[in-house]
Parts: structure tokens; C-alpha cells; sequence
């Protein structure tokens, strides 16, 4: 039996490296971030950090606020905008795309990419050009003799921002599972009576829900917790959860930091779990 | 004749469940073993385990008398024909038959002469350079025998090998790899649920059931003599009675002694009684009688359930009666098989909730499951 | 496909491409404006292709994502393998679970959680610098091994499960039957994988951020620290380029993948198509590591590094035809000491930020460039070294008035390097001169919404201090509160809180008044549009700052450094950074000389030298002074409640 230990033993090593990986830097550092964030500069225990969090108060104009639960609200807020829009807009992309000819596919899926492989930096800047009152957008309404708009500054900045940067994650997860759907599930939808919106909502919206959750996913989590987008396109109006975090690693309040760190975790773990149970009660369903 | 592989008191289970209990079993040099049995019944772990894909709980397999446990497939004098022939799609017909002789870095000019060999044999020259993707399954099936076969293995093991294929051509395969068996003068070991490819092509059967071997021999004796209720079943149709053997060559059943071929049972002991459908014969008065409850035409001849004191006999006979007729029943002694009772005695041979539609239904089943 | 589906994925395309259309635009841009095209010009081509730090940052973001991609791919792949054959149900849940865990981690708790493991290891070792390029290797690697496995898994699931027995079977041994039948089988999910993590280490901002250390800077790093000064055309110059390289690329692996008529071509032609394509990827990939194993050995400087740490765009770097000061430090020491250096420089956006790097632990930097109240911090937390000043003998260049400062009295820690002050920068055509003058500019609500503040909260607090006569040094919260009063009344009149984005804002008169640091003004009225007059002037209590180089305790090579310094004083590269950053120049050298002043013009020169005999007395009054920790723990608090409404 010692050749078959051997097999079984390098099977072992094959995974070993990736185990070690994984505890040394995706679980010890998750731990890190708990260590921080329950203990002060001298790393004595305190629960100050996490309390300050949920006890943390400004006033103005005679209004008393939470000021970390109002910042995390507010990117709650414009994550869910942002992440709406792109299903809304990713969604019948992915079904054209998913029912177009082969070639028409590869082109389109490549220039949904090609936006990727731009530094996020320069494609955010490049957006203040156009959304600025004098920028390009304007310039062209006026030409048209429209009324300018005014966006730069605005939370539809902020949005249009995440929208742009994080839009091709939404449509290629929902595309690959369009792509996989048999076509001749929507014919035996139609042959046994629904019309074009019964089709969608019967047959190809629950079939594609694994990619829209994928999609979902893979918008809300880097838009909640952005910290530049907000700099360049809110005008440094929009002080989100990702800027508090960042501000408070730049004042080297790291225990602070981490204890932001480690709710913000928390709440998107709980997050994610209770939508994978929902996607799973669907499935079994 | 040598013995090649032997199995002794093979045990294997996964995740406790028991897969195969006890097995032994001795293969022949130049035979031609089927493995037969319903899915589940361990005719495929016992081939993999002689493939070296698994290793049993407990027992012994020895291979020319040499206990090869510890050997790893690649080191074992035997080939694999896989069940969806495991074809390398990466590779070319020509480079998927050389693959083996590539291992042990065969010189080309002698990989050319045996490859071209063994495409002659299987029929697929002037394939060489095609896509095993490209193939029929038919064309894919004699990639992967041909392929099984170019090192000359002592044994090779097929696992359901014309499962994925249609009627007809599963009819030609049959014949075909009789023939290349007798040509090359290797041990098969077969492993089917067909129990008709089984007895048309075997010089072996082993019929397998919960892990257990159940019965060995040919197929005449197989067919003729099985030794319990599951054999009579699982080999053809059978209408399996309940009886009591009165003494030697009498036994009662269904209210009447009838006289029978059979000695050397105790005296009244319970015994299951087997008739095959088409040893029945339909006669004005006969020794049992009944009402037809439902005729079915098959070409040959008609299938007829006949209701006689509650048990549903199947008959197999040229003659007609319509539904509802009376008709008299007459088993020759001959045809009266007797076996003792097992664990599977009451469990078969009663055609009650027949009907030929199941029987299909169950079959594509199992032909479904791995 | 049906016109209304052709004319929606047409906006899509718009809108995605409408950004890559802009930058594209401007990299052809004659000015340096970001906003204003003034005529079409390969300018910032040849200046991006002399830039060497930022050519340099694209080396170190290839070989990063290069390695990363290489690594990652390998181990993943073993590791979807190994969890592929695993039997154990609860073991397979867990590999499941932590595979997905860098997946929906936002970025920054994956970035802040490495980051402080690796501080706090390596300050568990005593290492002088915990950050570096390993650390940075390790993060990427992190984040894109999950995708790399999610990859290769559904292939390994895909694939008959006989296959690799058959190998076996034929006379294969395990591993032999998995590297010729199972890596093939699995290969388009491996190449997939690489492609995906070399693409997402490249765009990696957030975790770089965090991971970075010593002098290995990436792209992106590289751009977001260029927020003191501004992103330049040259930026969008090297997105063009990157940009067609892409599609080059991509047009090139599509020609290869695809051939002439393929749609109706057999099977057989496919996968050959697919095994060409195979190889090309795996030429590629040779090629590559090849490449970038040179660039890791062969770049190894064997010559003594000096780690040089400064603000972003604060140096005369050979852009726009000036002269490259790092270069004229190499050949200057190759001149006078007989032997090689290579200078190793980093840039940081804030005091800060260099502030939070350095005290980590996690880094260390020989020269460094912190601003006056941050030099009183370090030297009371003894994290700066006395220099030498026999090794600095151009210290005898330096203004009297710029000597003896409170942050360095003794003048034993720092030698100016720069200095200016914050004014308000009006566009003249917009503004009534009568309403210039002071800080009140800043507050009068007839240009509500073509304000610009300050957002950074010291700066910020700052401007309604001097309003409103208050200490900008205060230790009396009360002070503050009313600061942020008057910023909260403000702030209905601000269009923006800026840094960098000041300049294009300014220029091309999308804003009317802002308040900035008196240096920057000349660069924004250089690139100003047509119909934009922009003006300045400094009102009369405002802060004086000055920029000093230092020797933080970390430093590894202190005589070189010294060298380094001494150098910076010198004629040639003190008049190139002062040209090149338009601040002060505390260095008589380079005030008192006539071809400098010359290029300043006179206007500059009267902004930046008004009376330099009494500006060791505005300085002591005006400037701001380094605040207790508890202190700055409630203008952060004051900041952030300014910030969320």
C-alpha cells in the first residue's frame, strides 16, 4: 500500500501550499484586523474603538447625528444606487450579448473588458473632464443651445462614477450563465403561453439569478467600500465609509481604523450570507 | 487452463456502506468473464479494483499467483476499456492508440508498425489523423479498445463498453469483440447489466447482486440451472413459486403435487419453485387453470398473464386466448426447476404488477447510473 | 439582432468608451491643462517616455503583476487540483469558504489587514522596514489566487473523471497522467486564470496602497501620490499607449484564434486553432518570465541605494525640458566620490501619509522631505538623526531668515529645501477687485458655488482661523469649534473641497476663487483658458510652511545622504527644482541669481520674495506648529463632522 500513500500524499502537497497560504494571509490578517480593533495603542483590550463607531456624535444646526453610522448609510445608500443601475443597465446587455452570433460576442465581450485594463485612477479622472460645469458634457449641451446640468459635486457623480468602474463585473458573471441557457427554454415558454415579460420573469430571470448574485456581489462590495471615487467626483463633498477608513490609517489611528475595518467586515459578511441563503431557498424552490 | 487473477474474500465499502462483501473469484487465462448484475451490485468496483483504481478494505487479488495490491495501475499487466472510452480529446486518433507505447518511449518507426496493426484491427485505417471528437461512438468505442490493447495486456477489463451505444450497433460490437477476443487470445473481463449480451457472448457469467457473488458458471447452466429466485430473475423471465418438496422428484405447489426431475432435498422441506415463461403450455384441461387477465403481441410469439389462484403466471407461447378465457395450464417435469429458499425467495417471479413498459423503464435506469 | 437592442448596446459602448475617448483626446494636448484643449501635440509622449520614475513605476507594476500572475496560476492551480480530489465534505466547505473570503472582503480590509500583519510581524523581528516589494508580491498574490482557482475548478469538474485513469491505465504514473492529460484538459481555465490575475494585480490600487513599501512604487500608487502637484497629460499619454497595446494584442490573439473563414470550419481545425493558441500563450508567458527574471536580477543594483522619499511632482525630474536632478546626483557622485550610487525614489500625497508609513515601522528611507510641523513632531518622538553639517558644506547657502526656526531652533535636524505660503487664487474677470484682499473672499456669498476649499482639515481650519484672528496653534477646542462654525457656514458657498484637482478647476473656470499655496498659482495662470484671468495675492496672516530635507532613523547609508543634501544645494539642481516647483527658495544661490529671476519673471518673484527680512517673524507668528495627539484626534473628529453633512 506505500505507492498508493504516496498518491494520496501528493495530492496532499498539491493542496498544502495553498492551505498554508490561505491560513497565513487570508485568515491570520482577518485576525489581525479583530486584534486592532479591540485593543488601543498600548494593545491593551478595549471595546472604546467599536463603541465610538456606534456612539460617535456630531451637531449642526441644532441636529445631533451618529457621524460613522450616517457615513456608513450614506455609502450603503450610493452602493445600492450604483449597484441597481448596473443591474438594470447589465442586464439586457447580457441577454443581447448572450443571443447574438458568436463573433458578435467576442467583440462585444472584449470591448466591455478593454475599459478594465485602464488604470481606475485615470478612467475616474478622465470622467471629471467630461462632468465638470465647464467640462465636456456641458460644452456639448450648450452647443446643442440645452440647459448645462450641474453633476460634478452631486451623489449622481459619485454613482455615475461606480456605475462606469465597476459596470463590466456586472454584466460578464450574468452573461456567462446567459450564455450557458438553453434557447429552447424560451420557446417552450412562449409554446406554452407566456409573452415576452412572463418569459423574462418565469423562465430567464430565475435561471439567471446565480449571475445577477455574482453581479450583485462583485458591484456592491468595491463600491461600498471606495475611498476615491468619492475624493475626485463628489468633490470631497461625499465622506464615505472607505474614506473614513482611509483618513483614519492617514492620521495613523490604526485601532480606530481596524475597528471600522472590522464592522464594516462583519455587516457585509452577515450581508452576504443571508443573500446566499435566499439564493439557495430560490434554488431549492 | 492458468489462472490469471484471483480474488480472495474481497471486502470494500464507501462511507460504510457496504459495496462488496466477501467476493472471491478466479479468472481464466484466454476467457471470457462478464461481470452481470444490476447497477449498485459491485461489478464495476470489482473491475476497478483489479484496474488498481481502488483498493479493497480487505482480501487479496493476486495476478499470476503474485499478490498486486500494492501495485499502482500504471504498473499493472492490465488495460482499461472505460465506460465513455476516456478518449484524450487533446489528442489525435493515431496519438491516442500510441499513447501507452509513447509512456515507455517506444522508438517511433516500431509505434508506426504496431499502431497501423492495431487500426487493422479495429477496423480505422485511414483515421489516424482524425479528432477523436470528430468520431461516431461507434468509431470512438474501437479508438479505445485498440487503444486498451496496443501494449498487450494479459487482461482487459471493459466496463459497460457498449452501454452508450445503439441496438444495432451494439449487436455488431458484440460480435466484434468476440472476434478480437479469440484473435488476440486475451482474458476479457466484461462488466454489463444486459443479461442477453452476458449469455451471447461470455464463455463466463458471474451474476452479481448486493456486493455478493450470487452464481458462476456458463451461460447454459446460468440460464438452465439458477441457483436462487434473484439469478432466475435477473437472467430472462421466470414465474418463481412457493412449494414444499414432498419427497424426492414431487413437489406440491399451488394446491397440486407434480412430479419433477429433482432429488435430494429433506423431506417437505420449502423449497422455490422456477418455470420459464415459454415451458408452459396452454392446453383445453391441464393441471392448473386459470382466467387470461392480459395478452400482449410481440412478433414471435404472445405474452399471456393467466390469474391461477391469485398468482400471476407469465406464459410465453404461439397460441392465442383472448381476455377472460379459461385455459388449462401443463408444465412437462422437465421444466420444473427447484432451488432452496434464500433471502430472495417471495421477492420475484410473480407478475402481478408486470407490465413491459416498467421493465424498460427500470432498465434505462440503470443503464443511467454510473 | 433587432435595432433597439443595436442602438441600446451602442449607448453602452458610449458610455464606456466616452472616458477612454477623453483621455485619448488629451494626451494629444499641447498644454498641460486637463481640460482645455489647446491644439494637438506628441509633447506628452516624449515627456512620459523621460520620465523615468514614472516609466520605472510601469516597470515595477509589470514585473509585479507578472510575478504575481506566474505564482498565483501555479499554486492555484495545484490547489484547485488538490481540493478537486478532496473526499472530505467539511473539509471542502472550509477550502470553499476561505477561497471566497478575499472575494466579497472589500479590498481595503483585505489591504489594512495584511498591512497590519505585516507591521506588526515585522516589528515582532525588530526589522527596520516590514513593507517592501515581498510583502506587496504576497498581497496581490492573496487576492488573485481565488480567482485563478475558481477558474481552473469548474474545468477539473468539467472534465470525464476517467481521463486521467485511463493515463494511468496506459502506463502512466499519477503524475506524469496529470501533466499530460489533465493540464491539457484544464488549460483553457489556467490561461483564463493567468490573464485574470495579471490584469487585476495591474489595476490594484486599494491593496497596493496599503502594502507598499520601500521604493518600489506601482502605476497606480505612482498617479494617486501626484495629488499634491496634478496629473498631467502624461498620464493619459501612457493610458494611450497602454491602450493600444491592448488592442493590439487582443486583435492579435483574436486573428490567431479565429483564422480566415472559421465559422464553417471542422471541429478538427478548432482545436488545432486552440492548441496554437495554447502555445502562443505559453511563448508569451516564457517570454515574460524570462524577461522579468532579467529585470529582477539583472535590475538588482549592486552599487550602493539611496532611498529618497518626497512629494509627488516635488523634484525637477528631466520633464518639460528641465534638468533631471536624480541623474545629475548619480553623475555628480560618480564625479566627486569615484564610485556608482543609484538613488531610489519614492513619493508620498501627505505629511501624513509619510507620517503613518514611517512610524509603521514598515518602511525605511534615508532622505526625506517632511513639512516644518511634522519635522517638530519626528524630532520630539526621536525619529530623526542630528546631520552632519561638515558633510553639508552648501548649508553656508542658506538664507539667514530661513535659519533658526522654532521647529528646528538649533538648526541640528533639517536643511530647507523649499518654502511658500497659502494665498487665494480669483479669476479677475469673475471677481470685483474690491472684494479681494482677505480671507473674507473665501466666505462672500456673491460667488457662492465657485469656491474652492482646502480638503485637507488642517489647511481648511486653517483659512477660517487667520479670518477669523484665531490661533491656528491653539490647544483651547473652543478655537476650533468656532473654526468649524465658520466652515459650516461656508460650506453652502463651496462648489468643491480640493487637492489636486484645483488646477483644472481653476484653469479652465469651472471654479472662480480658491485658496492654494502661492507656488501653484503661477502653474495654473500658465495653462489658463482663453477668457480666464487668474490673480493672486496672500492675505496678511496666512501660514508660512517650509519643506526641509531630513535623516529619519531608519536611514541605512547616513553619509550618502548627507551627500545627497549637499548636492540639492548646489547652483545647477537648486535653480532646477525651484524653476521646476515655483515655491520659495530658501537658498541664496538661487534668490540672489539674475538668470533665475529672469525666468521667474517679476510678478513671481514679488509673490515668492516680497521681504524675506521679515519673514522669520510672519513665520514664527503665522506658521502652523505641530498639535498634541489628543488634539489632532478632535480636529479629525471636528473634519469628519464638517465632512458628513
Amino acid at each position: 500500500m506505500k505507492e498508493k500513500n504516496g498518491l494520496r500524499l501528493a495530492r496532499r502537497l498539491a493542496l498544502g501550499p495553498y492551505g498554508l497560504w490561505a491560513m497565513l494571509f487570508i485568515l491570520v490578517p482577518l485576525l489581525f484586523v479583530a486584534y486592532y480593533a479591540f485593543t488601543d495603542n498600548d494593545f491593551a483590550f478595549t471595546t472604546d474603538n467599536i463603541a465610538r463607531f456606534f456612539t460617535a456624535t456630531s451637531v449642526s444646526d441644532g441636529v445631533v447625528t451618529h457621524t460613522y453610522l450616517l457615513i456608513f448609510w450614506r455609502s450603503l445608500k450610493l452602493a445600492v444606487i450604483s449597484t441597481v443601475i448596473c443591474l438594470l443597465m447589465g442586464y439586457p446587455i447580457a441577454y443581447i450579448l448572450s443571443r447574438s452570433p458568436l463573433r458578435t460576442q467576442k467583440i462585444l465581450i472584449t470591448l466591455i473588458m478593454i475599459p478594465m485594463w485602464m488604470n481606475f485612477l485615470i478612467r475616474t479622472y478622465a470622467w471629471m473632464t467630461i462632468l465638470q460645469d465647464t467640462g465636456i458634457l456641458n460644452s456639448f449641451l450648450r452647443l446643442l443651445s440645452l440647459r448645462p446640468v450641474h453633476i460634478i459635486g452631486t451623489e449622481g457623480a459619485v454613482v455615475i462614477g461606480m456605475v462606469y468602474d465597476y459596470f463590466p463585473y456586472m454584466i460578464l458573471p450574468i452573461y456567462s450563465v446567459m450564455a450557458k441557457m438553453d434557447v429552447r427554454l424560451e420557446e417552450a415558454a412562449r409554446d406554452l403561453g407566456c409573452n415576452s415579460f412572463g418569459v423574462l420573469r418565469r423562465v430567464i430571470f430565475p435561471l439567471s439569478l446565480p449571475g445577477v448574485i455574482s453581479g450583485v456581489t462583485m458591484v456592491l462590495i468595491p463600491s461600498i467600500s471606495t475611498f476615491y471615487i468619492s475624493q475626485k467626483l463628489g468633490n470631497g463633498k461625499f465622506y464615505l465609509i472607505g474614506d473614513a477608513i482611509e483618513g483614519q490609517y492617514v492620521a495613523n489611528n490604526l485601532h480606530f481604523a481596524a475597528a471600522i475595518a472590522f464592522i464594516l467586515m462583519v455587516i457585509l459578511l452577515i450581508g452576504m450570507a443571508l443573500m446566499q441563503r435566499y439564493a439557495n431557498s430560490r434554488a431549492a424552490a | 487452463m492458468r489462472k490469471i487473477i484471483e480474488l480472495k474474500n474481497v471486502s470494500k465499502a464507501f462511507d460504510g456502506q457496504t459495496v462488496l462483501d466477501n467476493v472471491s473469484l478466479d479468472i481464466y487465462d484466454n476467457e471470457f468473464l462478464t461481470l452481470l448484475g444490476p447497477s449498485g451490485c459491485g461489478k464495476t468496483t470489482t473491475l476497478r479494483i483489479i484496474a488498481g483504481f481502488e483498493s479493497p478494505d480487505s482480501g487479496s487479488l493476486s495476478f499470476l499467483g503474485e499478490d498486486i495490491l500494492s501495485l499502482p495501475p500504471h504498473r499493472r499487466n492490465v488495460n482499461t476499456v472505460f465506460q465513455r472510452y476516456a478518449l484524450f480529446p487533446h489528442l489525435n486518433v493515431f496519438e491516442n492508440i500510441a499513447f501507452p507505447l509513447r509512456e515507455k518511449k517506444v522508438p517511433q518507426d516500431e509505434i508506426r508498425g504496431k499502431v497501423d496493426e492495431m487500426l487493422r484491427l479495429v477496423a480505422l485505417t485511414g483515421f489516424e489523423k482524425r479528432s477523436v471528437t470528430s468520431l461516431s461512438g461507434g468509431q470512438q468505442q474501437r479508438v479505445a479498445i485498440a487503444r486498451a490493447l496496443i501494449s498487450r495486456p494479459k487482461v482487459l477489463l471493459l466496463d459497460e463498453p457498449l452501454a452508450a451505444l445503439d441496438l444495432k450497433l451494439r449487436k455488431d460490437m458484440q460480435q466484434e469483440l468476440k472476434n478480437i477476443q479469440k484473435a488476440t487470445g486475451i482474458t476479457f473481463v466484461f462488466v454489463t447489466h444486459d443479461q442477453e449480451e452476458a449469455l451471447s457472448m461470455s464463455d463466463t457469467v458471474v451474476v452479481m447482486s448486493e456486493g455478493r457473488i450470487q452464481q458462476i458458471g456458463t451461460p447454459i447452466d446460468i440460464y438452465n440451472e439458477p441457483r436462487n429466485a434473484f439469478v432466475a430473475d435477473f437472467i430472462g423471465e421466470s414465474n418463481i413459486l412457493s412449494g414444499i418438496m414432498l419427497q424426492d422428484r414431487l413437489v406440491r405447489f399451488s394446491g397440486r403435487d407434480f412430479p419433477c426431475v429433482d432429488e435430494g432435498f429433506a423431506r417437505n422441506e420449502p423449497v422455490d419453485v422456477v418455470i420459464r415463461p415459454e415451458d408452459v403450455v396452454i392446453v383445453p384441461k391441464g393441471q392448473l387453470r386459470g382466467t387470461v387477465t392480459s395478452v400482449t403481441f410481440l412478433g414471435v410469439h404472445y405474452e399471456i398473464i393467466v390469474d391461477i389462484g391469485g398468482f400471476k403466471w407469465m406464459i410465453q407461447t404461439t397460441g392465442f386466448a383472448d381476455v377472460g378465457d379459461e385455459i388449462g395450464i401443463y408444465v412437462d417435469p422437465e421444466n420444473i426447476h427447484i432451488m432452496k429458499k434464500s433471502e430472495y425467495s417471495g421477492l420475484f417471479g410473480d407478475y402481478s404488477s408486470f407490465s413491459n413498459e416498467f421493465d424498460e423503464l427500470s432498465d434505462a435506469e440503470s443503464e443511467a447510473e454510473p | 439582432m433587432k435595432t433597439s437592442a443595436k442602438i441600446y448596446t451602442a449607448l453602452i459602448m458610449l458610455f464606456l468608451f466616452a472616458p477612454i475617448a477623453i483621455l485619448l483626446i488629451f494626451s494629444f494636448n499641447a498644454a498641460k491643462s486637463l481640460s482645455v484643449f489647446s491644439g494637438f501635440s506628441l509633447y506628452w509622449y516624449r515627456e512620459l517616455f523621460r520620465d523615468a520614475e514614472t516609466l520605472g513605476a510601469v516597470r515595477n507594476t509589470l514585473v509585479l503583476a507578472l510575478s504575481a500572475a506566474v505564482l498565483s496560476t501555479a499554486m492555484g492551480t495545484a490547489a484547485a487540483v488538490g481540493i478537486f480530489r478532496l473526499r472530505s465534505k467539511v473539509l471542502r466547505a472550509a477550502y470553499d469558504t476561505v477561497t471566497n473570503i478575499p472575494m466579497i472582503n472589500p479590498d481595503i480590509i483585505t489591504g489594512i489587514s495584511l498591512m497590519l500583519m505585516f507591521v506588526f510581524v515585522g516589528r515582532l523581528f525588530g526589522a527596520a522596514t516590514s513593507l517592501n516589494f515581498w510583502t506587496m508580491l504576497i498581497a496581490h498574490i492573496t487576492f488573485c489566487l481565488p480567482y485563478v482557482i475558481l477558474q481552473v475548478l469548474p474545468k477539473l469538474q468539467q472534465m470525464d473523471a476517467s481521463l486521467p485513469e485511463a493515463a494511468m491505465d496506459l502506463g502512466c504514473t499519477p503524475f506524469r497522467a496529470f501533466l499530460k492529460v489533465e493540464i491539457p484538459e484544464i488549460m483553457p481555465g489556467i490561461v483564463t486564470g493567468l490573464i485574470m490575475a495579471f490584469t487585476l494585480s495591474l489595476d490594484d490600487f486599494v491593496i497596493s496602497y496599503f502594502t507598499a513599501g520601500n521604493g518600489f512604487q506601482t502605476l497606480p500608487i505612482r498617479i494617486y501620490n501626484m495629488t499634491k502637484k496634478t496629473v498631467t497629460p502624461k498620464m493619459y499619454a501612457l493610458s494611450t499607449i497602454i491602450f493600444f497595446t491592448i488592442l493590439a494584442l487582443l486583435i492579435m490573439t483574436n486573428l490567431i484564434d479565429t483564422g480566415p473563414g472559421v465559422e464553417k470550419q471542422e471541429k478538427k481545425e478548432r482545436s488545432a486553432a486552440s492548441k496554437r493558441r495554447t502555445k502562443l500563450a505559453f511563448g508569451i508567458g516564457a517570454v515574460l518570465a524570462v524577461g522579468m527574471a532579467a529585470v529582477l536580477f539583472l535590475g538588482a543594483p549592486k552599487k550602493p541605494v539611496l532611498n529618497v522619499y518626497n512629494w509627488g511632482e516635488y523634484i525637477s525630474d528631466g520633464s518639460e525640458d528641465s534638468f533631471d536632478v536624480l541623474q545629475g546626483f548619480e553623475d555628480w557622485y560618480l564625479a566627486n566620490y569615484g564610485h556608482e550610487v543609484e538613488v531610489n525614489y519614492t513619493t508620498f500625497a501627505s505629511n501624513e501619509d509619510m507620517y503613518a508609513k514611517l512610524s509603521s515601522g514598515a518602511v525605511s528611507y534615508d532622505v526625506i522631505v517632511p513639512s516644518d510641523y511634522m519635522i517638530a513632531r519626528m524630532r520630539e518622538e526621536g525619529m530623526l538623526l542630528p546631520l552632519d553639517f561638515d558633510n553639508i558644506p552648501n548649508y553656508q547657502y542658506i538664507g539667514e531668515s530661513f535659519k533658526n526656526l522654532y521647529y528646528d531652533p538649533d538648526n541640528l535636524y533639517s536643511v530647507p529645501y523649499t518654502y511658500n505660503f497659502t494665498g487665494i487664487i480669483y479669476d479677475a474677470n469673475r471677481v470685483d477687485e474690491a472684494d479681494t484682499g482677505d480671507w473674507d473672499l473665501l466666505w462672500n456669498p456673491k460667488y457662492a458655488g465657485q469656491i474652492l476649499q482646502f480638503n485637507n482639515s488642517r489647511d481648511a481650519f486653517g483659512t477660517a482661523q487667520y479670518k477669523l484672528g484665531l490661533d491656528v496653534n491653539s490647544d483651547d477646542p473652543a478655537d476650533w469649534q468656532a473654526a468649524l462654525a465658520a466652515l459650516k457656514e461656508q460650506q453652502p458657498l463651496v462648489k468643491s473641497y480640493v487637492m489636486d484637482e484645483v488646477y483644472n478647476m481653476m484653469e479652465s473656470g469651472e471654479a472662480a476663487v480658491c485658496t492654494y499655496y502661492a507656488g501653484d498659482y503661477f502653474i495654473m495662470a500658465d495653462a489658463q483658458a482663453p477668457g480666464v484671468e487668474l490673480s493672486f495675492y496672500a492675505p496678511e496672516r496666512t501660514n508660512y510652511f517650509v519643506d526641509a530635507f531630513c535623516i529619519p532613523t531608519c536611514c541605512q547609508n547616513k553619509e550618502l545622504a548627507e551627500a545627497f543634501i549637499n548636492y540639492m544645494l548646489e547652483y545647477e539642481p537648486a535653480v532646477a527644482n525651484a524653476e521646476y516647483i515655483c515655491y520659495g527658495c530658501p537658498n541664496r544661490l538661487v534668490y540672489e541669481d539674475g538668470a533665475y529671476a529672469e525666468d521667474m519673471g517679476e510678478e513671481a518673484m514679488e509673490i515668492l520674495y516680497p521681504n524675506l527680512d521679515d519673514f522669520g517673524e510672519k513665520y514664527e507668528q503665522f506658521a502652523f506648529r505641530n498639535l498634541s495627539p489628543a488634539m489632532l484626534g478632535t480636529i479629525n473628529t471636528l473634519w469628519e463632522e464638517l465632512k458628513i453633512n
